[in-house]
């Protein structure tokens, strides 16, 4: 059975650039959400194996959903996908529970990258 | 003014562009400073420039301010201008945090060092999403302390009829320290911007 993959972004853009980026042997059904609340909405309603995850987003942001995942011991893995590269915010993630943390634009190649390494592929 | 209006598939992408761009300007700041950066999601509107000088007069009515302009100029046409919007109120801290003294020469010298980290870091990363390069002009700087500050802002707005305002905010967690930048493209810059967001949308 196909995985459920969420990309969470506010821009039309990066969603489809993010999804356009995805390796071609990912195999997934992917659904999208254009804020936190949206994303949280989907994760309470669905089964979802994986996030992509951006972090600067009006409503909810994306630390606010990794809080919300933490708190109610979701089970799914979330990479982050976000501009905001400062190396503070990139530990926050992390410790909030993030399997990786990529910069955007995410290129074909990181994606790929991380994905091998963690089995997602 | 309506025939420069963004579609909002353009406004999206601009707004993505300019999202990156203003990521890697943050992460500069932060390291230069030492601090965090809170980031927001960006405001961009179209502006008629002749209502700048009253935007920003009402803006910092109350408090005195520091403005410091730096010209861009590209490849195909894309020019512009950046201001970055200081509040004086915490500029003291910023001051001795980084050793400079506590004087307007050097308050002046501070705040277009930082406009420089902040702007061109922005510019370089925006010009590099556009496939464009810039190369920008000295920095002007004008403060709400020169008797004549609406007549220079005034003068500034004059030289472009038309403006892409991107407000962005550059918060600071460890202290409060406020500044605003604002990117002003005129109308042809915002044509040839147009066609191309068209391009980079046209890959997706």
């Amino acid at each position: 059975m196909a995985l459920t993959a969420l990309i969470c972004d506010d821009s039309l853009l990066a969603r489809n650039q993010l999804k356009k980026s995805l390796p071609a042997e990912f195999d997934a059904d992917i659904v999208t959400a254009s804020n936190g609340m949206e994303a949280l909405a989907i994760l309470r309603s669905q089964e979802v194996g994986l996030v992509f995850l951006d972090l600067t987003m009006p409503e909810l942001d994306g630390v606010g959903v990794l809080e919300a995942i933490k708190a109610d011991a979701m089970d799914c893995l979330v990479i982050v996908v976000s501009a905001d590269i400062q190396p503070e915010m990139q530990k926050r993630v992390m410790e909030l529970g993030a399997l990786a943390f990529v910069r955007k634009p995410a290129s074909a190649e990181k994606l790929s990258e991380v994905m091998h390494k963690y089995g997602l592929i | 003014m309506t025939d420069l209006a963004f579609s909002e598939l353009q406004r999206d992408c601009l707004q993505e562009l300019i999202n990156v761009a203003m990521g890697q300007a943050s992460d500069k700041l932060a390291r230069y400073l030492d601090t965090f950066v809170h980031l927001q999601v960006p405001a961009i509107a179209l502006v008629d420039a002749a209502e700048l000088p009253q935007h920003f007069a009402s803006r910092y009515q109350q408090q005195c301010a520091t403005l410091v302009s730096l010209g861009f100029f590209g490849d195909s046409g894309l020019r512009g201008e950046t201001i970055m919007l200081y509040q004086l109120d915490n500029v003291g801290v910023i001051a001795q945090l980084l050793g400079y003294s506590d004087d307007s020469a050097s308050e002046a010298e501070m705040l277009t060092d930082i406009s420089s980290v902040l702007t061109t870091t922005f510019l370089n990363g925006l010009a590099e999403q556009l496939e464009n390069s810039f190369s920008y002009a000295a920095p002007r700087i004008i403060s709400s302390r020169d008797d004549n500050f609406g007549q220079k802002l005034a003068y500034s707005a004059e030289q472009w009829q038309l403006a892409l305002q991107v407000d962005i905010r550059y918060q600071l967690t460890d202290f409060s320290f406020d500044c605003d930048m604002i990117l002003l493209i005129p109308g042809e810059a915002v044509l040839r911007l147009r066609q191309i967001l068209d391009s980079i949308l046209a890959d997706f």
